[in-house]
């Protein structure tokens, strides 16, 4: 491993691979009959989890430049809603997604103008985005499914890039490891990356040194929008259908799912190692909790308190290494 | 004599009604240190902002090498090579030492993607030339001993090629070990050949590094001398009395 890699996931991407492991190991010796170890089960977690995925690396990456968007659960399933209708008016599947994609971005780009034009917290601001285009959703669809299977045939381009198997290997988690990759370079290596780390770490620094402070919000806010329409298309064309409830509940799962990485909500710490782990973490913990049949419902008292455990954690470690 | 780096004529700055500075001239030369005291309100800063480009003078004129010329933002100070560290403004705790060097003029190829090597090598360099130990490059800013941090912006300052620097209240809330290495970097910057205006509220701090000292109450110059014919006794008294003139 070269010394940047080790550096971008540092003390707190430390702890993180070791609850990751132990995680693992856990659910591995404690479910019956070692289910979670199962290709099977394996395959169903690398299939699922990068919906949420998808989206919870750019939540991370604006969570280091301190701020937060809760209308990712309703950007999403408006992605998917004109997804669906744009293959319902006919357009050939490839087309629509490239048109759904800037929908999304766009959708973002407004956040970040919002955010930065009135200088408000963004909490707030994409709160009331998110409340804004969930009310008009669910105008639109009046919340029924649209059946949307019979557009992209078993063997269509679109069909094959979201839902395929590569080997045994789901696509969906090569496409969330993709991103991850593109989206490390950007955010260690490119210049990019170090003005956002910088806007999260002291804004009037960065600021005063000439980094463009609201270009490196829009940026991110447009690249979350961008990353919702692409997760909203993959999960749509997996389920065969549009749902009003997609992305439901997504913002503070992609949340809690970043501090569980070892990202501070306070900015300007995180890693985009630290985020895929984290986004693992709670997704193991839900599947493998499960399958050591805790009632469903009762799941997220678990996965409340794992979260709750490591931000002490990371606040700890953060404490005694400075 | 010392040549001519910025000269300031008749530099006058009003807030509504409030003048913050009157008809002011000074005169600032290459490798000098000139230590710039007065009370709060004294239009201290009110000056550093003008010669920094964050305000524009009202009246007068600021002539840099002998040419005029007129600062509207920051950006075009810092082109001329006059660099501005403030305390808490200046760096970004959570970013590696290089990474707070070259913040916003990161070194990159044509794609944008850094050169973390140059960027670690040349940070190590011009912090050593400032007589700053410092183990790696790679260290957080925030783990740093607040001297350090000076160093490391006053270090931002060295790269960028700066013909003069001024520090805002660089020894305020510094022990006394840590002013010690701040005052040792302002002897490095003299010996550099860069000029250095020091703001601050200590005239012992000031008094071991300054080659002038000069002091302002309500906007204007009380006085403008060389450290050797003056002492702290007489400087707190120019202080105190012009401040007191003031209230009278």
């Amino acid at each position: 491993m070269n010394k940047p890699l080790i550096r971008s996931t540092s003390y707190r991407g430390i702890n993180t691979t070791v609850a990751f492991v132990g995680v693992v190991l856990f659910f591995s010796v404690f479910t019956p009959n070692h289910l979670f170890l199962d290709s099977r089960n394996l395959s169903s977690i690398a299939r699922l989890a990068p919906d949420l995925g998808v989206v919870t690396l750019g939540i991370g990456m604006l969570l280091i430049a301190r701020e937060f968007d809760l209308s990712i659960s309703s950007i999403i399933p408006i992605c998917a809603f004109i997804f669906a209708l744009l293959l319902e008016a006919g357009m050939y599947p490839l087309a629509a997604f490239f048109v759904t994609l800037p929908v999304g971005a766009a959708m973002g780009f407004l956040n970040g103008v919002i955010v930065v034009k009135t200088g408000l917290p963004s909490f707030i601001i994409t709160l009331s985005t998110m409340m804004f285009w969930r009310g008009v959703l669910f105008g639109a669809s009046r919340m029924m499914p649209r059946a949307i299977r019979r557009y992209f045939p078993a063997n269509s381009l679109l069909n094959n890039a979201m839902t395929m198997s590569v080997g045994p290997i789901p696509i969906q988690i090569l496409w969330l490891l993709f991103f991850t990759v593109i989206l490390g370079l950007l955010l260690h290596k490119h210049k990019f990356g170090n003005w956002i780390y910088a806007v999260g770490s002291n804004q009037d620094a960065a600021r005063a040194m000439g980094v463009n402070v609201a270009l490196v919000k829009i940026v991110l806010y447009t690249l979350v929008g961008t990353l919702c329409a692409f997760a909203a298309i993959m999960q749509a064309t997996r389920l065969g259908s549009f749902s009003a409830t997609q992305g439901a509940r997504y913002e503070l799962q992609a949340i809690a799912a970043v501090v569980v990485g070892g990202a501070s909500l306070r900015g300007g710490v995180g890693s985009i190692g630290g985020i895929l782990l984290g986004l693992l973490i709670v997704k193991s913990l839900e599947n493998g909790l499960i399958l050591m049949r805790v009632p469903v419902f009762g799941v997220e008292a678990f996965i409340g308190i794992a979260v709750i455990l490591f931000v002490i954690l990371n606040e700890y470690l953060n404490r005694r290494t400075e | 004599m010392s040549e001519e780096l910025l000269r300031i004529e008749k530099v006058g700055k009003r807030f509504g009604k409030i003048t913050a500075l009157q008809e002011v001239n000074l005169t600032f030369n290459k490798a000098e240190v000139v230590g710039l005291v007065g009370d709060n309100g004294a239009g201290k800063s009110t000056l550093i902002k003008i010669i920094s480009g964050y305000h524009t003078a009202d009246s007068g004129s600021l002539y840099w090498e002998g040419k005029k010329v007129r600062f509207r933002l920051p950006k075009h100070a810092r082109n001329m090579g006059i660099e501005t560290v403030y305390q808490e403004q200046a760096l970004a705790p959570d970013l590696t030492i290089a990474r707070n060097v070259f913040m916003g003029r990161e070194p990159s190829n044509a794609l944008g993607i850094m050169q973390e090597k140059l960027m670690e090598e040349e940070s190590m360099k011009v912090l050593r030339g400032l007589g700053l130990r410092i183990k790696s490059p790679d260290q957080l800013v925030k783990k740093l001993s607040g001297g350090q941090r000076q160093g490391v912006a006053i270090a931002r300052a060295l790269y960028f090629d700066a013909k003069m620097v001024i520090l805002d209240e660089p020894t305020i809330a510094l022990s006394v070990k840590e002013v010690r290495e701040v005052l040792e970097f302002v002897n490095q910057l003299k010996q550099k050949g860069i000029a250095v205006i020091f703001i601050t509220h200590n005239l012992h701090h000031i008094f071991s590094v300054a080659d002038r000292l000069v002091v302002l109450a309500n906007g204007e110059v009380m006085t403008d001398v060389r450290t050797e014919n003056s002492s702290v006794e007489d400087m707190s008294d120019i202080i105190v009395k012009s401040t007191l003139g003031a209230l009278v």
